[in-house]
């Protein structure tokens, strides 16, 4: 059987005439820490879009565990446990941390109109455990302490903590983070790292997006270099590093 | 049909003009005005007012009417104290909104209000529905349409209008920098001139333009209190039909819907509902929302 | 409700209200208390609705009359009534409550149907759709005048719903020298404000009404986790249409026909500047809004009296609608959220 999990051929998207991203094929191993990185604009977030559904692609094909999930809907692809973040943290401002959480780890069935409305025991007991599972993980992230406070109220790196945490809670089976470490002071970019193996060893697999290259190079199995949206290199941390084409495209931008 | 065409036409015209006031001011300040019919209103109210005796029920404006008989300078100035209007509503009421960064949803509600406060105000002032005193005219035919020379007139100002406003935003410094800063969608990235002051020309302008379409619209009903508020929606439909934010856009929006309301008089549904007509532009306005948001000729990217 | 400063000063504004009316009014001060209380629960319970929409969601809807009209002209046409110009009387028709039933149910889908429009598009966007699908729902409202009975309306229908009058009801009445049928309307709206907010207290503290919030925040975030947001939109939609279609209901019975000019913009209005004063996203915040709204528009003729000698009814009208502009411009500069409205989740910053 083969490992891969999520598996991307031939996905295209361009704005205008120009091409956005071209990626021909890659592969994600169960399990696998894999980082994409790449000059600014080489197209790193619109492919994030495109896989979790966000934007849809001009052609190719998007499988999530043989699954065709090529143009579905946001919020099917995340059914499926492929949870994403945004560069820009999307918190629910005006509800509290706790709500935050909560939210993100009920279930749509325990979510629905009817079952809210006739207030049925089992959602109680649900709420109850949803409650608890959330308030560990806030424990875990060291965010607990503001559990009634609304979003808004949070640091920045708090607010990434939460993003992250919510992803968490969901349950996920592939977490797409999208530069988790993006404007987080060292100390905590330190820990969110820590917090990402972690998940990591647990069996999650994790496509991450980040400019600290140094930290990309650090805790990824795998790095995939991104270039006017086409994967110019798809190695192990080490080869990436020596790799010409790599080196040039960096070159290239920083040029510009 | 030709002669509800050369109705369409002129309908068509006035709502171009009011349609491209109406976006060029959501371009630069992204402020959905739903008191744009009041500044129309107020075109008409004011010409009313200066150039004939007015029964108005206000005892110091009763017969009061100081430029008698010069319609066309009484218009001059109307189109001007519209101007005024707008300056007056972004210098004491929208700047310091901006200014205290209140969402766009809350200024929206703001508008909501000023058209309901504004407009019956108009209402003090006089509620009976007046006609502009000018004497009546034939139809003649120019082209194929047939319409009054006054009508004629107005169809040929309001094109020469839109052309002077197409001149403007190409060829001008503050024209160039009002289409930078709607494009943008950015106040800070234009430099060199103060963005309050764009802002401050947009709604000056603006106002005159919807002032002027005031002045059109009663030249072919007559002038009443609410008279913006009724057209408010086709001209909405016109600047959405376009593409909201593109000045070509709800030029050709505002032609199109005038049109519409007119020749659809002649659809045989339609026939017996002559009063239904402007459901049929406002029906063809959220189809458009629905399958197209960008319109006609919007980019994608405006809209979501 | 928690009985905080912010519900004591409240409450304490709305009875001083009240006493405002017996110091303005030497004679008639109960009849006049008592029409104002029916059109504010009424409007107070359509309000409700409007929250539904804008407070917990964050839905433009500037359409509302339409969801009211909807309701109130199914319902009524279902019963017997006599519509149109040669008032033809219809004798047949559904039981009340049947009809009222259907009238809320075709309110709530013409929510759903006027919502698809929200899927796609952006908040101001939306405001104009519901504008101008009330318009359209205007105008046809007054060209069927077959089915509707256009400009003359419809009249006659008061019975099916007067009938289950109870002889409580009566004897207040008639202890007081009031209209009855009017009495009993005002009981129902009240009664009905009280069930719908029950209703809502659960749905809004449930993980469905966590869910609506999470929408009004961020569609986006809502998608990433596995929600979908379009059709809690909609839900939420077909819920606050289906309370103005109720309130639609009360108001036709309580002006005992159904006009054109009863269901028009203006409606919408009124109930955004007590939805706005009794505070956006507070589940009793527009009660309170539509009492003291109320005062004020019935205390207006007073005010109309002072600018003008011998004020007619459209200057009186004008007067009243120049303040109520007034009362929505300066509220969402001022105190944008209201008597009751949390600071902490007002709505400024939507884009």
């Amino acid at each position: 059987m083969s490992n891969k999990y999520l598996e991307v051929t031939n996905l295209k998207k361009s704005f205008g005439g120009l091409k956005a991203v071209d990626v021909q094929s890659l592969n994600l191993n169960r399990n696998e820490l894999t980082s994409i990185i790449g000059p600014n604009g080489a197209g790193k977030t619109t492919f994030f879009d495109l896989i979790s559904g966000f934007q849809d692609s001009d052609e190719g094909k998007v499988f999530l565990n043989k699954k065709n999930i090529t143009k579905s809907q946001p919020y099917s692809i995340a059914r499926l446990g492929m949870i994403r973040t945004f560069q820009l943290t999307k918190v629910f401002d005006r509800m509290t941390v706790l709500e935050n959480m909560m939210f993100s780890a009920s279930s749509v069935n325990n979510d629905s109109f009817m079952k809210s409305l006739i207030r049925l025991p089992s959602q109680k007991t649900t709420e109850k455990n949803i409650k608890e599972k959330s308030f560990e993980i806030m424990k875990d992230l060291n965010i607990d302490h503001m559990a009634n406070s609304y979003a808004r109220e949070l640091s920045g790196g708090q607010k990434k903590l939460l993003e992250l945490g919510r992803s968490i809670v969901n349950d996920p089976s592939i977490l797409l983070l999208d530069e988790p470490l993006a404007g987080v002071n060292p100390k905590l970019a330190e820990e969110i790292l820590q917090i990402i193996l972690n998940l990591s060893e647990k069996g999650i697999s994790i496509l991450m997006v980040e400019h600290n290259i140094e930290a990309v190079m650090k805790i990824s199995q795998r790095v995939v270099v991104l270039a006017e949206g086409m994967v110019i290199a798809d190695d192990i941390p080490e080869n990436v590093r020596t790799d010409e084409k790599v080196i040039e495209a960096y070159l290239g931008s920083e040029n510009e | 049909m030709i002669e509800q065409l050369g109705n369409g036409l002129l309908l068509g015209i006035i709502i171009a003009v009011a349609s491209v006031a109406l976006s060029l001011l959501y371009g630069v300040t992204r402020i959905v005005n739903f008191a744009h019919g009041e500044i129309i209103a107020l075109g008409a109210i004011a010409t009313l007012f200066l150039s004939s005796p007015v029964d108005s029920r206000v005892i110091f404006l009763d017969r009061f009417s100081p430029l008698g008989n010069n319609f066309y300078i009484s218009v001059v100035i109307s189109v001007i104290l519209c101007g005024l209007l707008g300056g007056i509503l972004e210098f004491f009421l929208f700047r310091p909104l901006r200014k205290a960064e209140v969402g766009n949803i809350a200024v929206l509600v703001v508008t909501i209000g000023l058209s309901l406060f504004l407009r019956h105000i108009y209402l003090l002032f006089n509620a009976k529905p007046q006609n502009f005193p000018l004497e009546l005219q034939r139809r003649e035919t120019y082209l194929f349409f047939d319409m009054t020379p006054r009508n004629f007139r107005v169809l040929i100002l309001g094109i020469f209008v839109m052309v002077l406003i197409g001149l403007f935003l190409n060829y001008t410094r503050i024209g160039k920098a009002m289409r930078a800063v709607r494009d943008s969608n950015d106040l800070a990235s234009v430099s060199g001139i103060n963005s309050d002051n764009i802002i401050l020309f947009t709604w000056i302008s603006s106002s005159m333009l919807a002032g002027l379409a005031g002045v059109f619209q009663a030249t072919i009903n007559d002038v009443r209190y609410n008279m913006g508020f009724l057209i408010l929606l086709l001209i909405f439909a016109g600047t959405v039909l376009g593409g909201i934010g593109t000045s070509f856009g709800a030029m050709v929006g505002g032609f199109i819907i005038g049109i519409v309301v007119n020749v659809s008089v002649g659809l045989p549904f339609m026939e017996g509902h002559t009063e239904a007509k402007n459901a049929v532009a406002l029906a063809i306005m959220i189809l458009i929302l629905l399958f197209r948001p960008q319109g006609i000729f919007g980019e994608k990217e405006r809209v979501s | 409700m928690k009985f905080t400063f912010k519900s004591s000063f409240t409450i304490l504004l709305t009875i001083s209200s009240i006493f405002l009316v017996f110091l303005l009014n030497e004679e008639g001060e109960i009849p006049i208390l008592f029409n104002l209380l029916t059109f504010a629960g009424i409007y107070g319970l359509a309000a409700i609705g409007l929250n539904v929409h804008f407070g917990l969601t964050g839905l433009l809807n500037f359409g509302h009359a339409a969801f009211m009209g909807l309701g109130a002209y199914v319902t009524v046409l279902l019963i017997p009534h006599a519509a149109g110009r040669e008032g033809v009387v219809v004798t047949t028709g559904l039981p009340f409550f049947l009809a009222l039933l259907i009238g809320i149910i075709s309110a709530a889908l013409f929510g759903l149907l006027l919502g698809l429009p929200a899927i796609r598009l952006r908040g101001d966007y939306l405001a104009i759709v519901t504008i101008a699908a009330a318009e359209i729902f205007r105008l046809l409202v007054r060209d069927l005048e077959s089915v509707t009975g256009g400009v003359y309306g419809i009249i006659n229908f008061s019975n099916s719903l007067q009938q289950y009058r109870s002889g409580f009801i009566d004897n207040f009445a008639s202890s007081n020298e009031l209209n009855p049928s009017q009495i009993w309307i005002a009981f129902l709206s009240w009664t009905s404000i009280i069930l719908v907010l029950l209703l809502l207290r659960r749905l809004t503290n449930s993980p469905w009404g966590r869910a609506l919030r999470a929408v009004r925040e961020d569609e986006d975030a809502v998608r990433a986790l596995g929600k979908n947001a379009v059709w809690l939109k909609l839900q939420s939609f077909m819920l606050g249409a289906g309370i103005a279609g109720l309130s639609g209901v009360l108001l036709a019975f309580n002006y005992g026909t159904i006009q054109v000019s009863t269901f028009v913009p203006i409606l919408t209005f009124y109930v955004w500047a007590i939805m706005i004063l009794g505070g956006v996203g507070s589940l009793t915040g527009p009660i309170f809004g539509s009492i003291i709204f109320w005062v004020i528009i019935s205390e207006t003729t007073g005010i109309a009296q002072l600018i003008f000698e011998n004020a007619n009814g459209q200057q009186i009208a004008g007067v009243r609608f120049v303040l109520v502009g007034l009362l929505i411009m300066l509220l969402m500069i001022f105190r944008p959220s209201g008597l009751m409205g949390k600071k902490e989740e007002l709505l400024l910053d939507v884009k």
